[in-house]
């Protein structure tokens, strides 16, 4: 291949990914812009771009009325609260599997691994029954009887902890092989116990994994607008993904209110959090899409 | 004696270890199992019964779900499309995919950027970039149809035609998950050892016979890996179905697992959900058994 013939693929290749960027893009360049527009407005332009006539920032700030700012900070908490979680039980089982002997533990690892490809279809009728079932929750008795259980009660956001999490101690179990035994071992010497082992020795030298772990639970838990569309019908104790869901989904009536900024503006806000942690921990979350495809 | 105290510190210790692995790890699983395996064992039995999960109990009825399922068209034609549509979906996904990490795998200044951007579509929920499909695809003043009108074509009634439906289906299917498959892709081709481009630079083999011979066997796990994941997750898409058409025209895109959540979570009916849960999930389980069966035995052939 001649220079000159070199140079014109590169320029054939940057033309057409930017391109392709514009159009991956373009859903959020389009909801931007009519989210600065008011309903009426939008409405009739019908443009491949609603750039606005007037400007109104106003379908910005839904997020953050009275009905906006429950959902909003439900979604701060649940995500936190799950990052947090994910995290701790990644770090001890994938400690313990990876590092101490104990009968049973072939099976543990047959467990996670199975756990990994169970169809979701199997779980989610049954979990709902079940949620709707649960002893103590929700008015019900002992039996699971008598009241609506989980169902449109706020704590379903955050009690169940399912099978999910095991790819992150799989994840981890597969980072502390590389890790060489030498510095439990001295540690352990040196008079550490468990806890101060594994916060001191173990930790420090596995932050990377970690950022994998809790990036990638945040994003996925910001982003679980199903869970809460499913359960939780009351938009206060739902989470912002959801009540955007609730909103989106009610569009495909022809009929009612269709306030397209409104929905834009809400969704517009409801990405930055996921945006910041993606574009902060970029290296992390590709990292782990890659290496549970690899390692997977 | 010496020797006694020293077996007995090791066994002590072993002993220790056990322990305390069992009291680490035996809490989650049984926390883990509560919310994951029960309800796999409740949807197993759910199938059975009939139950609407609001008040009473369950009641056994037998194969009559089962029954039903087989017995109405209804079930049969939305497994085959859940089939089908998600077969399309998955084959565009991962032939676009493959085709954009070869894209991404060129060195440039800008790769980064690229890669950020493709990957950009999967970190908004489905539920939050939807909206702006619903509104280009709307037929009287959505975007694509006044810019058709524009330019002197026909508007095209997008929600009247089962064909569109599944076009914009797949459309917003693959615009989401294009990249994180096409990182996987990348992340495939880069560990391809480079000295055997160079060797068959050398030997004179042209750019397709490298992708032929080099990078098609190099990337079987990683294909392997996609098509198994990917087939098991379009066999239980709905959201995009959801979100898009909410299956129609008429319920021409409607899909079994669609159903299955209309059936359970809208109208309570949750014995036929089970019933439908059950072999919507051995299907899937089949299907993804005899594709994985299909790519091992390719290996043996190679």
């Amino acid at each position: 291949m001649s220079k000159a013939m070199r140079t014109t693929l590169k320029i054939v290749w940057v033309i057409g990914m930017m391109i392709l960027v514009l159009f991956m893009l373009y859903p959020f360049i389009y909801s931007f812009l009519g989210a600065l527009n008011t309903k009426t407005d939008f409405s009739n332009l019908g443009t491949l771009l609603p750039i606005p006539k007037k400007l109104v920032f106003r379908n910005f700030l839904y997020a953050f009325t009275k009905t906006g700012i429950p959902p909003l900070l439900n979604t701060f908490y649940r995500t936190s609260w799950y990052t947090f979680w994910n995290v701790l039980v990644a770090v001890l089982l994938g400690y313990v599997m990876a590092r101490y002997e104990f009968k049973g533990k072939k099976l543990f690892l047959v467990f996670i691994i199975c756990s990994q490809v169970v169809p979701s279809v199997l779980t989610m009728i049954p979990s709902f029954v079940m949620m709707s079932k649960i002893p103590f929750l929700g008015g019900n008795n002992w039996m699971g009887m008598g009241g609506h259980g989980l169902i449109n009660n706020p704590l379903v956001l955050y009690l169940p902890f399912g099978w999910g999490a095991l790819l992150w101690v799989f994840l981890f179990m597969q980072s502390m092989k590389s890790l060489p035994k030498d510095f439990e071992e001295a540690a352990e010497i040196d008079g550490c116990n468990f806890r101060l082992t594994l916060t001191k020795v173990i930790l420090p030298m596995q932050k990377p994994i970690l950022a994998v772990i809790a990036a990638n639970t945040a994003l996925g838990t910001w982003n679980d607008w199903f869970t809460p569309f499913m359960y939780i019908n009351r938009i206060k104790d739902s989470t912002l993904p959801a009540y955007i869901g609730m909103l989106a989904t009610s569009l495909q009536e022809m009929s009612g209110d269709r306030d397209f900024p409104k929905l834009f503006g809400l969704s517009c806000v409801s990405i930055i959090p996921p945006l910041l942690i993606f574009l902060f921990f970029q290296k992390y979350i590709i990292q782990g899409i890659a290496s549970t495809g690899i390692k997977g | 004696m010496e020797v006694v105290g020293r077996q007995e510190r090791i066994l002590t210790r072993k002993q220790r270890q056990s322990r305390r692995a069992y009291a680490v790890i035996l809490p989650f699983f049984f926390y883990i199992s509560i919310w994951s395996l029960l309800p796999l064992v409740i949807g197993l039995l759910l199938g059975f019964t009939e139950f609407n999960a609001l008040n009473g109990l369950p009641k056994w009825v037998g194969l009559d779900n089962f029954k039903t399922f087989f017995g109405s068209k209804d079930y049969i034609i939305l497994l085959v499309r859940q089939v089908w549509m998600g077969g399309l979906c998955l084959i565009a996904n991962v032939v676009l995919s493959f085709l954009l990490a070869l894209a991404l795998n060129i060195k440039h200044p800008l790769r980064g950027f690229f890669r950020t951007s493709v990957y950009i579509p999967n970190i908004a929920a489905a539920a939050i970039t939807s909206g702006v499909f619903i509104a280009l695809l709307n037929p009287f003043n959505g975007g694509l149809n006044m810019f058709f009108k524009s330019i002197g074509m026909e508007p095209i009634i997008w929600n009247y035609s089962q064909f569109w439906m599944v076009f914009w289906i797949m459309i917003f299917f693959v615009w989401r998950s294009v990249g994180p498959a096409a990182i996987i892709w990348l992340g495939g081709l880069q560990s391809i050892d480079a000295s055997l481009y160079e060797a068959a630079n050398v030997d004179g083999a042209s750019k397709l016979q490298q992708v032929r011979y080099i990078t098609i066997p190099g990337l079987r796990f990683i294909s392997a890996y996609i098509l198994l994941t990917g087939l098991i997750g379009v066999m239980q898409m709905f959201d995009v179905v959801m979100l898009i058409s909410h299956g129609n025209p008429y319920g021409k895109t409607d899909v079994l697992m669609y159903r299955i959540y209309r059936d359970g979570v809208v109208s309570f009916n949750m014995g036929m959900a089970g019933a439908a849960s059950t072999i919507l999930g051995l299907v899937t389980v089949l299907i993804a058994f005899l594709a994985f069966k299909i790519i091992s035995k390719g290996d043996k052939n190679e």
